[in-house]
């Protein structure tokens, strides 16, 4: 038998043949969903249902006629698309102005995806039937107004509201789905419906599960007969026991419990599809599957034909099925959204309710998985405390020196008490998982809109220091505010500066009031609120505010830029008094012509050196910026939480913004996360970590992000794996909350951009994710060469 | 202390340090992860130093010409008409006392002060915002320089708090001081990494200014005191990695009842520092080629049973 810690890329013929098929498949659009999705809603009949029994027709529907395949080799099935590798189109949600533009995809430079000429025109046809019918045409406000907030959002300057494409960003609880399948939790459903009266608003919600339920017990059983059918026919015997085994699996599963490791794994994947396409297919998360599968692989082990071999190829098989589910994005979403990601997050380690160590052996076969394959989905994350082993630690520590980058590092400690400050009960904050990026949840309880809305921090001092208005604009977007002439101290500009804060987050937020509200009554998804507790027994969807945590999450984009520009007032204006504040402005108006203050500018202290005065600004900002958001309740009845993550968002608000202070010009992109300005992190890891440290993280509970990049020359071997153990325990001793490592040859990358075909699946971190470079966006391969390289001081 | 030293950094009666940086998160000298404070003013000039702004004890200005907008201002400000107006020259050094007048006004950093005088308690304070890094990764501070023992008076007071403090010393000299002051500094150090250069004292003088007695003599005596020293040699093509001098080290270090010794490549990082303090070569240019072969010197003190940790 060959030891389960061989690499299974070497050991197993048939993983190796997964991977390569699927990495070697061209990203491609699939449009069942869209036309099935428009056929069911074109019934002016069906159009009248109750909107929970309508999604969960709708999906029905797409579950039961998408075309369904059986890959060569495969042993976990279901084909999420009808490609190899593909994504859907939502037209409900965002998809017409996706559709726009389909017939630039296959040219695209970045992420580009196929799609024939016919497929093309088969989408344009569905256009004049949503048009009036998306989500963001489904505001309920004024059509002056609706119209504003589209036409806002097509350029968002301000923010971004990711919720018009939907909600998402679950860890579903797949431990309860692959325990009493779909008939169990319908069954549930069933006795909660009983006491409803028949009509009400949960009754339909329970129709609606029940509906879906069904459907997705359907949908698992269409394998089943398709394996048969394959079994029948194919000659080679091994393959046909195979076949046979995947027939009775799907036979059983995701309707009924499952009773080993495969029928687990298998539900589990079924329901993933399923929720891929019910909603926004973004951070749907399997989660802790460590976990929950754990008693899975007790039982299996005890069928002597069964080993870890084994539970390591079906995870891997697992694990290159979700690297089948992509997104589509439109140009201007990758603008926010680069990479061809959707968030699919698997978390390994981290403590139990009790608080004790939970590692086990899937979590080093997870990563052993994670390291062999280097795929860019799943996003893997390890959670790590004061008591992970050392072996468990190593084991990380080497894989990320070796240049991985993955998995993503999260510190229980500080992402329990965040949680459980922001309204978490203990055992469920320990039960977290992060979603989509970065952003922490409670597996099977929360339905946080973790990514709701991204918004441009930077320019709100644009807009204080020049009454409201953009640099160069005659109208006023913000608030008035007191003219630069009249201001005589830092208060002053402080006050502007949250003066315009706080006006942007009111409007971002009655935004959002209005689209929580439209996503819940035009777009309701009961099948995610049957894995969710709490909406079953409430009654209500989780669109509605029926599971255990309703958070949404706000991100803060451009912290450290805000903060040093902050800073370089401070220092110009009225300490060192080189020049008033009109004068300053008028510097920034003309985009800091002169070479000379540019270049003072830039040499000022910033955020990242360990510097105390300095870091103290960026910490007012992510303050200011967190207390803005304090006062609102969302519509789901939970908290606005601040997220510091900026998936690629500061790259395009960067674009538009204004020139700033600490030496930004106009157009130039913010730092991401909350790291420090590109290339100002002067002073080596060890100040850049207490910099970051010196933040109170258990105030952010949507999670942050934080890139390490190192020169891989620095990491090698057994010392290098060492090193970057002692400053990553020192960094969450010292209440970092979350971590990733990059660790290349530099020339690498540069060979990389200039030559894609030399290394096409080079995996690198971008912000709470991976991404193949190749599939990044010129703007952002540029900033990941120019990312401060940690390299030897020497 | 040089008179000039003890002038600026000893006015309060405090002993103050003159350094030219602090670095953190070094990894090449000592063990684990560490700050290396770079100690001002230097007896030896060796021809290959890759740090010339370290040899006077005194504060310098240095001229970073790309930074540079040519606005003048130092010009206008300094008292002694130091200001030059060349492309790549800005100070005359000749002039120049050192008063800090043009650093100030300069906006864009062309100009910066080389040296600066810390307290002990500042010292310790930022010495101390990694101590965590310390602990975790086995490693501390190290002296550097320049030389640090020639400020032994300060590390004299300084050393104690770090001790105290469980933070790891590593000093790195070229062994050319006053034994008593070794006598005072060695309790507070942890290790120790001394430069071996030139064995022949007539060549050691005419690349490094300075004969080899005394460097040598400290080296013996403290091979038998302390229990942390390791040699180290800074291969010089040319210089003194020919058999002669292996063989002479070889046979010193067996003496000494050492069989270790560190190598370090010469390298040509310290060229770009010198017109920036308007100096040119310290000793007599030795047309170094730039890689010495480390492989033959790793087998000509294997020859001699000496065991080489070469550096990259």
């Amino acid at each position: 038998m060959l030891s389960p810690t061989t690499e299974i890329t070497q050991c197993s013929r048939r993983i190796n043949a997964l991977r390569e098929a699927v990495q070697g498949a061209k990203p491609s659009v699939c449009t069942e969903r869209a036309m099935i999705w428009t056929r069911y809603f074109k019934s002016g009949e069906n159009r009248k249902k109750s909107p929970y029994i309508r999604i969960a027709e709708a999906l029905t529907e797409v579950l039961k006629n998408k075309s369904i395949r059986i890959y060569p080799d495969e042993l976990i099935v279901g084909n999420y698309s009808s490609k190899r590798v593909g994504g859907a189109i939502y037209p409900e949600l965002h998809g017409v102005p996706v559709i726009a533009e389909a017939h630039t995809f296959a040219k695209r430079k970045t992420n580009p995806l196929e799609l024939s000429g016919q497929e093309w025109r088969q989408l344009l046809s569905i256009v004049p039937f949503w048009l009036p019918r998306f989500l963001a045409m489904k505001l309920d406000t004024g059509f002056v107004k609706k119209l504003a907030l589209i036409a806002d959002q097509l350029t968002a300057k301000f923010y971004l509201i990711n919720e018009l494409g939907g909600v998402a960003h679950i860890a579903p609880d797949y431990q309860k789905l692959i325990a009493v399948g779909t008939e169990g939790i319908a069954a549930e459903a069933e006795g909660y419906q009983k006491a409803a009266p028949r009509g009400s608003d949960a009754w339909c919600f329970y129709e609606g599960v029940k509906i879906i339920l069904a459907g997705l017990a359907r949908f698992g059983e269409r394998y089943a007969g398709l394996a048969r059918e394959m079994a029948s026919e194919e000659k080679e015997p091994k393959r046909k026991v195979e076949l046979e085994t995947i027939a009775e699996v799907c036979q059983r599963v995701p309707r009924l419990g499952a009773r080993n490791f495969h029928e687990a794994l298998q539900s589990l994947f079924f329901a993933q599809i399923a929720i891929n396409l019910e909603s926004l297919d973004n951070g749907i998360c399997p989660g802790r599957i460590d976990q929950y599968l754990y008693p899975y692989y007790r039982t299996s082990l005890k069928d002597p034909s069964f080993s870890s071999r084994q539970a390591k190829e079906l995870l891997a098989a697992f694990s290159i099925k979700m690297a089948e589910i992509i997104p589509v994005f439109s140009k201007p979403m990758m603008r926010f959204h680069g990479g061809m990601f959707n968030g699919q997050v698997v978390t390994v380690g981290g403590v139990d309710e009790s608080g004790n160590d939970a590692s086990n052996e899937l979590s080093d076969l997870l990563l052993e998985i994670m390291d062999e394959l280097r795929m860019r989905q799943p996003n893997f994350h390890a959670r790590v405390h004061r008591s992970s082993s050392e072996a468990y630690r190593h084991k990380i520590n080497r894989a990320l020196a070796s240049g991985s980058g993955s998995p993503a590092l999260y510190n229980d400690e500080v992402i329990i008490e965040a949680l459980c400050r922001h309204g978490y009960k203990m055992a469920d904050a320990r039960n977290y998982t992060a979603v989509g990026c970065v952003e922490p949840v409670c597996q099977g309880k929360s339905f946080s809109s973790t990514d709701a809305a991204l918004f441009n921090l930077p320019i709100m001092l644009e807009l204080a220091l020049n009454e409201g208005r953009r640099f160069g604009s005659f109208f006023r977007s913000g608030r008035k505010t007191k003219p630069a002439t009249r201001m005589n101290s830092m208060e002053d500009v402080r006050e502007a500066f949250e003066a315009q804060l706080n006006f942007f987050i009111k409007r971002l937020i009655g935004d959002l009031h209005l689209v929580e509200k439209a996503n819940h009554k035009e777009h309701p998804t009961p099948l995610s609120s049957a894995l969710l507790e709490g909406c079953l027994k409430s009654g209500r969807c989780s669109t509605g505010g029926g599971a255990v945590y309703n958070f949404s999450g706000i991100q803060c984009v451009g912290p450290a830029d805000t903060g040093d520009a902050l800073y370089a007032i401070d220092r110009a204006v009225f300490r060192e008094r080189r020049m008033t504040l009109p004068g300053l402005v008028e510097l920034m108006r003309k985009d800091i012509p002169d070479e000379k203050w540019l270049l003072y500018f830039r040499g000022l202290e910033k955020f990242g050196n360990d510097e105390p005065e300095a870091d103290g600004w960026t910490r007012y900002v992510i303050a200011a910026f967190d207390s803005a958001l304090g006062g609102y309740t969302n519509a789901r009845g939970g908290r606005y939480v601040t997220g510091l993550y900026s998936v690629t968002a500061h790259q395009y608000f960067g674009k538009i913004t204004g020139a700033l202070p600490h030496g930004r010009r106009r157009g130039e992109a913010f730092a991401s996360g909350i790291a420090p300005v590109n290339g100002m992190d002067r002073k080596g890891p060890t100040a850049l970590l207490n910099s970051v440290n010196s933040i109170d993280f258990t105030q952010i509970a949507n999670g942050v992000n934080l890139n390490l990049q190192f020169d891989q020359a620095l990491l090698k071997g057994e010392k290098g794996a060492s090193l970057l153990d002692a400053l990553l325990k020192t960094y969450f001793e010292r209440g970092g909350m979350q971590v990733q490592v990059n660790a290349f040859d530099p020339q690498i990358l540069v060979e990389a951009r200039n030559d894609p075909h030399k290394y096409p699946h080079l995996l690198v971190r971008v912000s709470g994710y991976s991404a193949y470079f190749n599939d990044l966006a010129p703007a952002m391969k540029e900033e990941i060469i120019s990312r401060t390289v940690i390299a030897s001081v020497r | 202390m040089s008179d000039a030293l003890t002038q600026e950094a000893g006015k309060s009666g405090e002993k103050k340090a003159l350094l030219f940086d602090v670095q953190r998160f070094c990894l090449h000298d000592g063990p684990g992860i560490r700050t290396i404070l770079f100690f001002k003013g230097c007896a030896l000039r060796c021809a290959w130093c890759h740090n010339p702004e370290s040899h006077q004890a005194r504060r310098e200005v240095a001229f970073f010409a790309h930074c540079c907008v040519r606005c003048y201002a130092c010009r206008e400000i300094c008292p002694k008409t130091a200001v030059l107006t060349g492309p790549d020259r800005r100070i005359d050094h000749a002039l120049c006392d050192g008063c800090g007048n043009c650093v100030a006004s300069c906006l864009t950093r062309a100009l910066r002060m080389i040296g600066e005088t810390w307290g002990a308690a500042d010292l310790l304070a930022e010495v101390r915002r990694d101590r965590d890094f310390f602990i975790s990764s086995g490693g501390g501070v190290t002296l550097s320089g320049g030389e640090p023992m020639l400020q032994a008076a300060f590390l004299e007071g300084f050393l104690p708090s770090l001790k105290a403090d469980g933070i790891h010393v590593t000093l790195e000299t070229c062994g050319h001081f006053p034994w008593a002051d070794m006598e005072r500094i060695a309790p507070f150090l942890d290790l120790i990494y001394f430069d071996l250069k030139q064995m022949d004292s007539a060549r050691h003088e005419s690349y490094t200014t300075r004969e080899n007695g005394l460097i040598l003599d400290n080296f013996r005596r403290l091979a038998a005191v302390f229990p942390h020293l390791q040699p180290r040699m800074p291969v010089i093509p040319g210089i003194n990695d020919d058999e002669k001098n292996i063989f002479a080290t070889a046979a010193f270090l067996h003496e000494c009842a050492m069989d270790t010794i560190h190598c370090l490549p010469y390298h040509r990082m310290g060229e770009a520092k010198l017109g920036r303090i308007g100096m040119g070569r310290p000793g007599p240019d030795p047309d170094i080629p730039h890689r010495p072969d480390l492989k033959s010197v790793i087998e000509r003190f294997a020859r001699e049973e000496i065991h080489v940790v070469a550096y990259d």
